[in-house]
């Protein structure tokens, strides 16, 4: 049996696996879905169409899977699993398409996700990040405090975004990116590091990016893009970035 | 305790004062301790090993002792200690400290803590300081008595904030800021965070003596007029013989430079900072002497 708190209130038709543990004051709307061994604190709030997989772990006045301003409106999330879902963070339902998180993101406290926006898998969300809808998270991204990321942005993969910086269009993969607007300054070397990178590919994504953002950083340099795309022998983590910065080259890098 | 009434859920092994007030809502958890006269107005949520003090207003929807918002974090027993008189605003949030952080975070008396401000894990807030709407303090940060911090800002990890200092509205605050200066700035060619003049406001509230405070306002113009050559500029000064607050000034700034990019406390990584020590039961200090 889930073990629920005398003063939560779980709606009937809430599916809940059966070693859930929810809160007091807690709100588990009629559509909610959760996975084994979440857990969900004090005054957190899930409605909407919202499934968690395993060991999420929502706490106090987090609200999972409302849709902003549309009373009445059933959105949908989809949470994976082992996800930590801190205070006062806001995961819109969307309409359209549903919100989307990975498996094992933290989301620190106050973030806000809107609705339709993705998250992959293994992201540090930091405090006040603002992730507007529609917006595309790949994995082992980090963000730093109150970046704001715009709607239908795209930060790639091993990317870390730092305070206070603005995201629109696109951020390339591997990169430390900065500025509002927001400016590429070099490779996020100790994540890659830690992912267990090797020093040749470290070192090889750092040559590459010093040649595609030399200067100013807002954008690939087209012509060492097109050369880098011809090379025959190119290291496979910069052939990614290469072709992931072609794909991207009607808009902004950055 | 006031008005048995409420619905609320506290539990029974948490020491709540008789003069304290619990409001409708509030979760209190087991390890939790509440000084007389300390107000929880509703919706307020503690868990973790935390002693709040006497007489504070804690309001709406904060949420103070959770775990750590770090990854290391494996559950151990580390305090969150909050003094008396503290006023806090709607949606603060505090945690509990790391093992490898010395164990406790610490709100110091008095200060004053708007909407939405978040204090991480080994963290230390003295006394008389005002943080301003959702300012961050990342890990290990300590902010000194009588440091003002405006709305939005945000301190990386580390930092140290001096006494009486200012940190303007939206600035990142990523090297230490020197007592008694306004800092301020954003990420922008234009006006980078850097120390831009005195903070009068902290200056008359630290009531310095006349002789004193002309002192210190000789020595922040001498080193920060322009930031080059700052080594030196402190060397001349400690060689004049300054005395005092410009003394502490100097202390501060060397401090400064022989830690990691302006950050003195990033040399206490990994050890037992001196507050820690001074306020952390001595229970959890041999526990984690023990263990390092």
């Amino acid at each position: 049996m889930p073990e629920i708190s005398r003063y939560a209130v779980v709606e009937k038709t809430a599916k809940l696996a059966a070693d859930v543990r929810v809160g007091p004051f807690a709100y588990i709307g009629p559509q909610a879905v959760l996975g084994a061994g979440c857990v969900i604190e004090n005054g957190a709030t899930i409605v909407g169409q919202t499934t968690l997989g395993a060991k999420c772990h929502v706490f106090p006045m987090a609200v999972i899977g409302a849709v902003p301003g549309q009373a009445g409106q059933v959105g949908r999330c989809v949470l994976g699993e082992a996800n930590s879902i801190r205070e006062h963070v806001t995961l819109s339902g969307g309409l359209e398409a549903p919100t989307r998180i990975g498996n094992d993101n933290l989301i620190m406290i106050g973030c806000q996700i809107g609705p339709g926006a993705s998250v992959g898998d293994h992201c540090i969300i930091t405090n006040c990040t603002q992730i507007d809808g529609g917006a595309t998270i790949e994995d082992y991204v980090g963000t730093s405090a109150f970046t704001f990321i715009a709607p239908g942005a795209k930060v790639g993969m091993y990317t870390y975004i730092a305070g206070y910086t603005g995201i629109e269009g696109q951020a390339p993969p591997y990169a430390m990116v900065q500025g509002y607007p927001a400016r590429v300054r070099g490779v996020n070397s100790e994540k890659l590091r830690r992912c267990g990178f090797g020093d040749d590919d470290i070192r090889a994504l750092k040559e590459a990016f010093r040649e595609l953002f030399n200067g100013a950083g807002a954008q690939a340099d087209p012509d060492v893009l097109r050369r880098m795309a011809g090379e025959a022998s190119l290291n496979v983590h910069v052939r990614r970035l290469v072709e992931i910065l072609q794909a991207g080259a009607g808009g902004r890098s950055a | 305790m006031k008005d048995l009434t409420v619905i609320r859920e506290i539990d029974a092994s948490a020491r709540v004062a008789a003069e304290a007030t619990v409001g409708p809502f509030c979760v209190i958890g087991p390890g939790v301790t509440i000084g007389p006269h300390t107000v929880l107005t509703r919706r307020v949520s503690v868990s973790g090993r935390t002693i709040i003090g006497s007489a504070n207003i804690i309001e709406e929807g904060c949420v103070l002792g959770s775990s750590p918002q770090d990854l290391k974090y494996a559950g151990s027993s580390t305090m969150l200690i909050i003094g008396h008189r503290n006023r806090f605003g709607p949606r603060v949030t505090a945690h509990i400290g790391t093992e490898a952080g010395g164990g406790l975070t610490r709100i110091g008396n008095d200060n004053l803590l708007l909407d939405g401000c978040h204090i991480a894990h080994d963290c230390f807030v003295d006394d008389h300081t005002v943080l301003g709407r959702e300012v961050l303090l990342a890990g290990h940060v300590l902010v000194q008595s009588g440091a003002v911090v405006s709305d939005l800002a945000g301190a990386h990890h580390f930092t140290t904030i001096g006494r009486y200092a200012r940190v303007g509205p939206r600035t990142p605050v990523r090297r230490d800021v020197p007592p008694f200066t306004n800092f301020c700035g954003e990420d922008h060619e234009k006006l980078p965070p850097a120390v831009r003049g005195v903070h009068e406001n902290g200056m008359r509230a630290a009531k310095l003596s006349p002789g004193e405070e002309a002192e210190l306002r000789k020595a922040l113009r001498e080193l920060f007029e322009d930031e080059t050559a700052l080594q030196t500029k402190i060397e001349q000064l400690v060689n004049m013989g300054v005395e005092g607050e410009a003394a502490a000034l100097c202390e501060f700034c060397q401090h400064s430079l022989q830690g990691v990019y302006g950050r003195y406390r990033e040399l206490l990584r990994g050890q037992m900072p001196p507050e820690a020590l001074r306020y952390l039961p001595p229970d959890l200090i041999s526990l984690w002497r023990n263990k390092a």
